[in-house]
Formats: C-alpha cells, structure tokens, sequence
C-alpha cells in the first residue's frame, strides 16, 4: 500500500457518489464567481446543449464496463443522420409527403446503428479483434458511406426540409429532454437490476472469470456494442431535429467529450465498473464547465485545452484507482 | 463458483437519483432558453441604450485559415473601435456546437449576432432563434440557403469573381500556343462560396471553347491534407496538367509541394510553369504573386465585409432599413495589374511569412 494517499481518499475516490458531487461543486463555485451564470435561461441552453452528449456516452458506458470502447459513435452519429434524412426530406426523401416517412426514418435510423454495433461487437466478441482496431475502422467506412450517400443522392451534403413531426425533437426542449432522459434510466436501469447488467460487469472485470461462471461473454459483448449503436442513433435523432438537417458532419467532435463524461463520472477504462448517474454527472460538469468558462468571455481554445486537461486528470485517477484497489 | 460473480458498487439509489435529475431537468428545459425574458440578464454584458449597439456575439465556424483569421480580428478591432464589447465562439466545424453558441449569445441579450455558418442549411434554425429574441443577424462571408428567416448577408459574388480570375488564367493558357490540360479543387460542397467558385469556373471554361480540358476535379472539402493527396493522384493520372486553379488560396502550398517534388514549381516566365490562379487574395498569395509563382487570384474584400456586417447590424438596431444581401464586389488581381491592385488586396497588408 501506498502511504502518502490517505485511506480516506482512497475510499473517496472509488466512491460512484463522489463523481456526482463534482458537477455539484462546479456549479456552486461558478455561481458564485460567474455574473449571468445561475440564471434559468442559461442552465436551460445547458441542459438542452447537452441531451445529445447524455444520450452518447451512456451507450459508451456500457461499452466501457464490458472493457471496451466505441470509438465509431460520431460516425454512425453523421451516417445515420443522413439515411434518416434520405428517408424522410421533402426535398429529396425516398418517402417523401408520406405520413409513414418520419417512423420508417426513425427505424432505419435506429436499426442502421445497431447494425453497426452488431457489426462492432461481432468482429470483436467473436473474431477476437481489437475494440479500437474495430471502431477506428468502421468510423472511417462509414463516415465515407454518409459523405459518399449524400452527395450521390442531393449533390451535397447536408439534406434540408425534413417533416414537422421529426422536428419536434429539436423545437420542444422538454420531448428532447425527456427522450434522453427515459434512455439513460432505462440504461441505468438496466445495469442495476438486470442480470444482464451484472454480466456487463462480470465480463469488463474479468472475461475468463465470467465464462467460467457461465456467462456468455460473446452475446454480452455484442450486446452492449449494439446498445452503444442505438444511442448513436437517438443521439443522431437528437441533433438532426435541432438542426432541422441531415448531414455527415453531425457529432464529429463529441468523441473526447463522451469519453471524457464517462471517466470523470468513474467509468473505468479498464472496464467492470461505471454507472450511468455518475456520466451523468460527467455530462453535467463538462457542459457547466464549457458554459461556465464561455460566460467569463474565455476564448474557446482555451475552453478546450482546460476540458483536454480535466479528461486527463480523470483518467489519470482512474489508472491510479485500479492500482489501489489491486494494492488493497 | 457464484453464477453471479459481479461486486456491489455503491449506487446512489436510482429511484431518487432519476426523479431528481428528471424534476430539475424539464423545469430548467420547460423555460424557453432562448427567451432572454426567462433570466436575468448576465451582468457581464454591457446593455445598449434603445437604438444603441453595446455587444455583440461573432461566432465562427472555423479560424483555420488566414481568411477568416483576418476576419475575425477586423471585427474584434472593429468593434473595439466602435466601443462595442464582443463575445466570441469557435464551432470548431461543429453545427450543434455552433447552436448552442448562439443561443448562449441570445441568453446574454447581445445586441446582434455576426455568424460565419458551418453551411447553408444548418443555420436556418439558428437564425429563426435570434429572429425569435428580436437579435438581429448578419452571416458574414457564408450565406444561407433561400429561407423566410430574417437576416442580412454580406458575400462576395463568388462566381463573378472567379470567372473573371480563371478568364485570365484561360488567356494565359491561350497564349502558350497548345491546348491546357487544367485542375480544378472543390471546396466544401456543402457551403454556397464553394458551389459559386466552382460554378464561376465551369463558366470560364465552357466560355472558352476548346482552350483547355477539364481533367481534374478534385473534391478537397476545405482540407490541406485532402488536397495534397487530390493533387498527387491528378499528376499521376494526367502529368502533363498545365492550369490549376484552387478555390481557396490557402491551399496553395499543397500544391507547391507537389509541383515542388514534380520540378514544376517554376515562375509565370519561366518554360514548363504550370499556370495557377486561386480565391481569396490571401497573404501566401499575394508573396506567390510577388515572386512570380502565381498568376492571379480573386480578392474579396474582408475588411469591407466586417465593417459593413457590423453596420448593418448598427442601422438594424437603429431602425434602418438594411439589405438582406450586401454584395462584396472583388476583383482578379494577376501579374498584368498586381502593382497597381495590391493596395486594395488584404493579404498585401498581412505580414508576409519569412
């Protein structure tokens, strides 16, 4: 054991509750040092700006305790924005004026994206291949698939004029809100009360422990990257009614964000630990700290190297976590 | 062993955890975030007197190039001069990001809002935001798709502008005696200034009968590295290409590395130059124009573009009619007037790279 790290902060920082209080903390120290910033309208803009990142990093979770990681969310993200809005755009949709257009859409969006995660936790569950090597891989295919659909079918390569009914997502703040929120409860849910919530654990702590216990590590793994698919998709559902566009480029900067919500919520990146209320609170703290940040007129490049540098920090107590608890 | 090998975590208790988060997100989003009626305005920004203009948001999509660099820092010194406080944002290429940018502008009660868009489509519901909060926009540079939303564009005419360049790139190409094989890279087809370049191009080319042949178009989506490797795969296929004209300057130096590694980066009155024209006016330019490399290029004004994006927010606010479209005119400037232009060119004003 280590003894210049106390006990007491050990214990603290294995503790799940400790990463909720960061966004708590944040908060109060921003409030109180930040004109303009604990105002109803300003935490409305933040909360709403970071639904989609919510939704993201939940499915990563997931992938994360199984001792994965999912790096091609933000492609699926940008190609099934497009297949969405190839299905249902008044301009150019294949369903175009039908009133069955905005379900299909929502279907092929949601069914593209656990496809690639099928696709994901195959070649890694079954054809033993690397997580990273994998979703590296199928983010730059698809990412080349939506750039390549859209300008084939409307010449460019965003894709406009999509239905009312799909844009109530985006104009109604509380739906967006609620959509995210039902999606991660239903996830939180189901890692702590489901017996395939603990074999997610199971299989992220040890995979050879738990197929010997019985669990099948295979499906398991394959579902949690089909899991980490769909919430591409309701994330790409998400920000495609907001911005009233289809378009490859959706969500190609949310990778570090959505890793980094999910290890300052105390996601391990070694995997068998992380729930979803802790990258909630990831969620929440690295929105209030862009926003908190962005009200004290700091420029955005210094907004990002401070996010850069607090990722950091959480994975760096995480690979200090995992030693303690080895020491202990 | 246990058929149920998994430890206890702590959990927080989900039920309450979930009711909690549930309760305290719907009420903050069950206010409209864009109704600067639902806060307190931020005391951080400075408010206008009715008619007056004291703050405004400029967000932008990208600072990757020297173009929008000068332009970004024409408005700062703009505004500066003006003695109006403005809050900046960086999108980074992202349009959700560049979203919540602007609702955060309209939250703090700017006076008006200065946007260069990540495209044409996806800024439409930004603008109808701000048209909702009474904030007027200006989209500076980057227009946006035909749509109802109220807003003010200051642009230059792309394809004017590009067709007189590449008519002079042509009458040089004519002047060798032979016909040109040329190479065209594409911007971002997603953004109108790239369409407009590339529109002006095919113009000049089919104007010109069978002065020259189309080989290449390579699709650069406003990436140096895209461009590079374009340009490699063009010689390859076609290495006898004698006119490239590249729909931004700042993509010439992927173009110099290649002819550069060809033996072809020679000056306009050198045998085997390889005849180049550009967009924009930038300071790699205009040091390519001074040493010979380059033959012309199109110049769009952006100094005048900020100023007048900030006036026309200034006569919005003042209650005076502003146009929805405010043309930059431009000009080509190439090696037959570049002495007499080059006051009028900002990238001649730039410090030029050592």
């Amino acid at each position: 054991m280590n003894p210049a790290v106390p006990v007491p902060l050990r214990r603290l920082s294995a503790d799940a509750r400790a990463a909720i209080l960061l966004p708590l903390v944040l908060f109060l120290l921003l409030a109180a040092f930040t004109p303009g910033f604990a105002t109803a309208g300003n935490l409305g803009n933040l909360v709403v700006a970071g639904l989609p990142l919510l939704v993201l990093a939940t499915g990563q979770t997931v992938v994360l305790i199984t001792g994965g990681i999912d790096l091609s969310v933000t492609a699926v993200i940008g190609l099934t924005s497009v297949l969405g809005a190839l299905v249902m755009s008044g301009d150019a949709g294949w369903l175009r004026g039908s009133p069955a257009a905005t379900p299909v859409a929502l279907a092929v969006m949601l069914g593209t994206g656990a496809t690639v995660g099928l696709l994901n936790g195959s070649c890694i569950a079954w054809l033993r291949m690397p997580a990273f090597m994998v979703t590296l891989t199928t983010t730059l295919f698809m990412g080349g698939l939506a750039v390549w659909l859209a300008q084939r079918q409307v010449h460019a390569e965003s894709i406009y004029n999509l239905p009312a009914a799909f844009l109530l997502l985006g104009n109604r703040p509380g739906l967006a809100a609620g959509v995210a929120i039902a999606a991660a409860a239903a996830t939180h849910l189901l890692l702590t009360r489901t017996l395939l919530g603990r074999w997610f654990q199971a299989v992220g702590y040890n995979p050879r422990t738990a197929l010997i216990s019985g669990v099948p590590v295979g499906g398991t793994v394959v579902t949690a990257y089909v899991l980490s698919g769909m919430m591409a998709s309701l994330t790409s559902i998400l920000i495609t009614a907001r911005l009233e566009t289809g378009s490859p480029s959706h969500g190609r900067t949310l990778l570090l964000d959505v890793i980094g919500a999910a290890v300052i919520g105390g996601t391990s990146l070694f995997g068998g630990k992380g729930t979803v209320p802790g990258t909630a609170a990831g969620v929440l703290f690295l929105a209030l700290l862009s926003n908190g940040l962005n009200q004290l007129n700091l420029s955005d490049f210094f907004i990002t190297m401070v996010k850069g540098a607090v990722i950091l920090m959480a994975a760096l107590l995480d690979v200090r976590r995992n030693r303690w608890a080895r020491e202990s | 062993m246990s058929a149920n090998p998994t430890p206890r975590h702590p959990h927080p208790s989900p039920c309450r955890f979930i009711a909690g988060l549930v309760a305290v997100l719907l009420l903050l989003t069950g206010c409209d975030p864009s109704d600067p009626s639902a806060g307190k305005k931020s005391p951080a920004v400075p408010t206008a007197a009715p008619g007056g203009v004291r703050t405004i948001g400029v967000a932008f999509e990208t600072l990757q190039t020297e173009f929008w660099v000068a332009g970004f820092d024409k408005l700062k010194s703009e505004c500066k001069a003006r003695n109006i406080t403005m809050l900046e944002a960086v999108a980074d290429g992202d349009a959700a990001r560049q979203f919540d940018q602007v609702k955060n502008f309209i939250q703090r009660g700017v006076d008006g809002i200065i946007l260069v868009p990540k495209d044409g489509k996806t800024v439409i519901p930004m603008i109808r935001a701000a048209n909702a909060a009474a904030i007027p926009v200006v989209l500076y540079n980057r227009p946006a798709d035909p749509t109802d939303a109220r807003h003010t564009t200051v642009a230059p005419d792309n394809a004017a502008i590009t067709r007189e360049t590449v008519d002079y790139l042509i009458s040089v190409a004519k002047r060798t005696g032979r016909k040109q094989k040329a190479m065209i890279l594409l911007g971002d087809l997603s953004d109108v200034n790239a369409l407009g370049r590339r529109d002006g191009f095919e113009a000049a080319v089919q104007a010109a009968g069978d002065a020259v042949d189309v080989v290449a178009r390579v699709p650069t989506d406003w990436n140096q590295e895209k461009a590079l490797a374009g340009v490699q795969s063009a010689f390859q296929a076609h290495p006898d290409i004698g006119l490239i004209f590249t729909s931004s300057d700042f993509m010439f130096p992927s173009i110099k590395s290649v002819l550069s590694s060809l033996g072809k980066w020679r000056k306009y009155d050198q045998a085997g130059h390889v005849i180049l024209g550009g967009f924009d006016g930038d300071a790699t330019a205009y040091q390519l124009m001074t040493e010979g490399y380059v033959d012309a290029t199109g110049v769009q004004d952006v100094y005048w573009e900020a100023e007048q994006a900030i006036q026309a927010i200034v006569d919005a606010r003042a209650g005076k009619a502003v146009p929805a479209r405010i043309d930059d005119r431009g000009f080509a400037i190439t090696q037959e007037n570049l002495k007499q232009l080059a006051p009028r060119m900002w990238g001649a004003k730039q410090p030029l790279r050592p």
